[in-house]
């Protein structure tokens, strides 16, 4: 595989300490040989990161079709399924997903704080 | 697309109202998720009761001592229990905050939310788990009355928590949420007896938007593109606090992801 991109060091507004559960994400069997297919089961995770992840990768040329679910309610677990081209593969995608991602966030973040900062707006009475 | 766009229309102590442009309704919508469910704040987690003479049961003081919002701007610093070393609750996990109240007068005595006090104002800072003050009601919340010779006497053991796992964790009332006030999407079927448009009142945030030219065909390419959200905080954390931490527990969900992704691909026999 070619995922060599360390993805440990995704850029987190600040850079806390960062350990997840062995569990956390496997790669379910079934991944085309090439890679260009894959899909993963992620515990503990909803519709709070899954639809907004699958956007962020379906955005991505490269990548064919990327969709999520929630096999059942009572398991708290949610699938991602991942496609491509075939020019990158699904790994990529997804680590390229959640880099974008936390890079709309790091936008969203900044220009909260300066327009926040900015008291240009309606101030109710600051008690 | 365009770069996303944020202004603030209004803020005030406790709620922030923004419009968030050129973003996706997804993107948006886990925000208002996470910061309705999932920042951590302080809550009464645990009440040991010494004594208890009011006509209120135990259990049902307990629950209303639990849902009084306490100030969790330092949350951070405290861990969870789950994660700590300790056994039931320590000083790096909890805050203790005592009640005390004995009924000594002919009159009924009030107990309110500000009669309840931060046994051991330890860390770095003693806000901490202090009950809300508002200027409007400087007593804060009423919790029980007593009458004559009633006590009550207990020690309230607040911890970390986020709003999955109860509600009174949640540092949001609510979050006001609206795209498309002119329904051009046709995301919402309007119930009318005789003309939607007459019948159902306009939202505010239509003043912010075109109205629809009744000649346009119905633009089926179209996504939602304006999003009006108002954060109303229960006191616990001041809503710009809110939008930051929201923002950075989505963030640190994404790293847990990458670092998960990561192991995940040592593991694999491929
Ligand atoms: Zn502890």
């Amino acid at each position: 595989m070619s995922g060599d991109v360390s993805m440990a060091d995704v850029s987190v507004g600040n850079t806390e300490e960062i350990a997840v559960e062995d569990d956390k994400m496997t790669i379910l069997p079934g991944m085309a040989s090439d890679g260009s297919a894959a899909s993963f089961k992620i515990k503990d995770e909803d519709h709070t990161l899954g639809n907004t992840l699958r956007y962020m990768i379906m955005k991505n040329p490269d990548v064919e079709f990327c969709g999520y679910s929630i096999p059942h309610p009572n398991d708290n677990h949610m699938h991602l399924r991942i496609q491509t081209y075939g020019e990158i593969t699904a790994i990529e995608a997804l680590q390229k997903g959640l880099r974008d991602l936390v890079d709309v966030c790091d936008v969203v973040e900044n220009k909260f704080r300066d327009e926040y900062n900015k008291g240009d707006y309606v101030q109710e009475e600051i008690a | 697309m365009a770069e996303p766009e944020v202004t603030v229309r209004k803020a005030g102590k406790d709620n922030v109202d923004v419009v968030l442009e050129n973003m996706d309704l997804s993107l948006v919508n886990s925000m208002r998720r996470v910061f309705l469910s999932e920042i951590p704040t302080v809550a009464i987690d645990l009440v040991e009761v010494e004594a208890n003479t009011s006509v209120l049961a135990d259990e049902f003081l307990s629950h209303r001592l639990g849902l009084i919002p306490l100030d969790s701007s330092l949350a951070n610093e405290l861990e969870y229990t789950r994660d700590c070393d300790c056994e039931i609750y320590c000083d790096k996990c909890s805050v203790v905050l005592t009640l005390n109240a004995v009924c000594n007068t002919d009159s009924t005595l009030d107990v309110y939310s500000s009669d309840i006090n931060v046994a051991v104002p330890a860390r770095s800072d003693d806000s901490i788990g202090r009950p809300i003050q508002s200027s409007t009601d400087e007593r804060g919340i009423l919790i029980a009355r007593l009458r004559k010779n009633q006590e009550l006497r207990v020690k309230c053991i607040a911890k970390k928590g986020i709003a999955k796992e109860h509600a009174k964790w949640s540092p949001c009332s609510g979050i006001a949420f609206e795209y498309d006030p002119w329904n051009k999407l046709k995301h919402t079927d309007l119930w009318y007896e005789v003309d939607a448009d007459k019948e159902w009142p306009k939202s505010k945030n239509c003043d912010y938007e075109e109205p629809p030219n009744l000649h346009d065909k119905f633009d089926y390419n179209a996504v939602p593109r304006k999003f009006y959200m108002n954060v109303e905080t229960t006191g616990q954390l001041k809503p710009d606090v809110v939008f930051e931490r929201g923002i950075h527990v989505l963030e640190t969900k994404l790293a847990e992801i990458a670092l998960a992704l990561s192991k995940a691909e040592e593991e694999t026999d491929w």
